[in-house]
């Protein structure tokens, strides 16, 4: 039996180096890559409590998240592309147009 | 015991890598990183008895987001991928790793194991999964394909090249 604990420090861990990685990273390649890291560390959190819990809710709602996952990485890299089509760069920083 | 072992292992493999992903300088290490931590997590979920979540995960995540995220990275700068010399020892490597791989496989297959006793909860929660999928959660499901198939279209709309005349 894996300790309750052990999965949500892992989740936890797992979500606060994605959340370090989109708020310090420039690249937007590797900003999408973190977001991933992210929903990654709340999906073994719903793996662990659907462990513990014994019911497969947890697996069920990992699932959908999986899904938004691939949604959001889709669409996300469209944006990519076109943004740097325009400006020929990953950095986010020239992302200023609308500042005002 | 031995569970968590393999926990504690995929645990630390998935720990190691998402912090190399965030470090590289180079993205496509990071991708290469990014598999590493995926894979991982897939291990852990097995770990967790989330059968189906880990294969989903392997074949979602490590068969479609990584594929996208390597072709997105080489389409955009095509010029800064040059082809390296590879010395012997990688290789050689290349080719007994699913050399390896192989005749394990068709050494676990051919090899005759022993069946689970009849009546044996292996695959239960599996049947509940399902069933739970398809009548407390088939409004969410039936909601995700129209999700679906709206990113489809709306991917294809944003990527798309402007034509030629369009004065943007």
């Amino acid at each position: 039996m894996i300790p309750i604990n052990a999965v949500f420090g892992l989740g936890l861990a797992l979500f606060f180096i994605g959340l370090f990685g989109v708020l310090f990273r420039k690249n937007l390649v590797i900003m999408l890559m973190c977001l991933e890291l992210l929903l990654n560390g709340v999906n073994i959190i719903f793996a662990g409590l659907s462990h513990a819990l014994r019911t497969p809710r947890g697996s069920i709602f990992a699932l959908f998240v999986i899904l938004m996952a691939v949604s959001e990485a889709a669409v996300g890299f469209a944006l990519v592309l076109s943004f740097f089509r325009s400006k020929k760069t990953y950095d986010v920083d020239e992302m200023n147009e609308l500042k005002g | 015991m031995i569970t968590v072992l393999v926990f504690a292992f995929f645990a630390a493999a998935a720990l190691a890598s998402a912090v190399l992903v965030v470090v590289q300088k180079n993205a496509m290490h990071s991708v290469l990183y990014l598999a590493f931590t995926v894979l991982a997590t897939g291990g852990v979920f097995l770990c967790l008895q989330a059968e189906y979540l880990a294969a989903i995960q392997v074949l979602v995540y490590g068969g479609g987001i990584v594929v996208l995220y390597i072709f997105v990275i080489v389409i955009v700068n095509l010029q800064e991928i040059k082809a390296e010399k590879r010395k012997m020892f990688p290789k050689l490597f290349i080719f007994a790793l699913p050399a390896l791989l192989f005749v394990q496989i068709v050494n676990v297959l051919f090899t005759n194991r022993a069946t689970p006793p009849a009546g044996s909860e292996a695959g239960l929660e599996f049947k509940t999964l399902a069933e739970m999928l398809f009548s407390s959660y088939i409004v969410p499901f039936e909601l995700a394909s129209i999700l679906l198939l709206a990113v489809l279209i709306g991917a294809v709309i944003i990527a798309r090249r402007r034509l030629v005349n369009d004065p943007d």
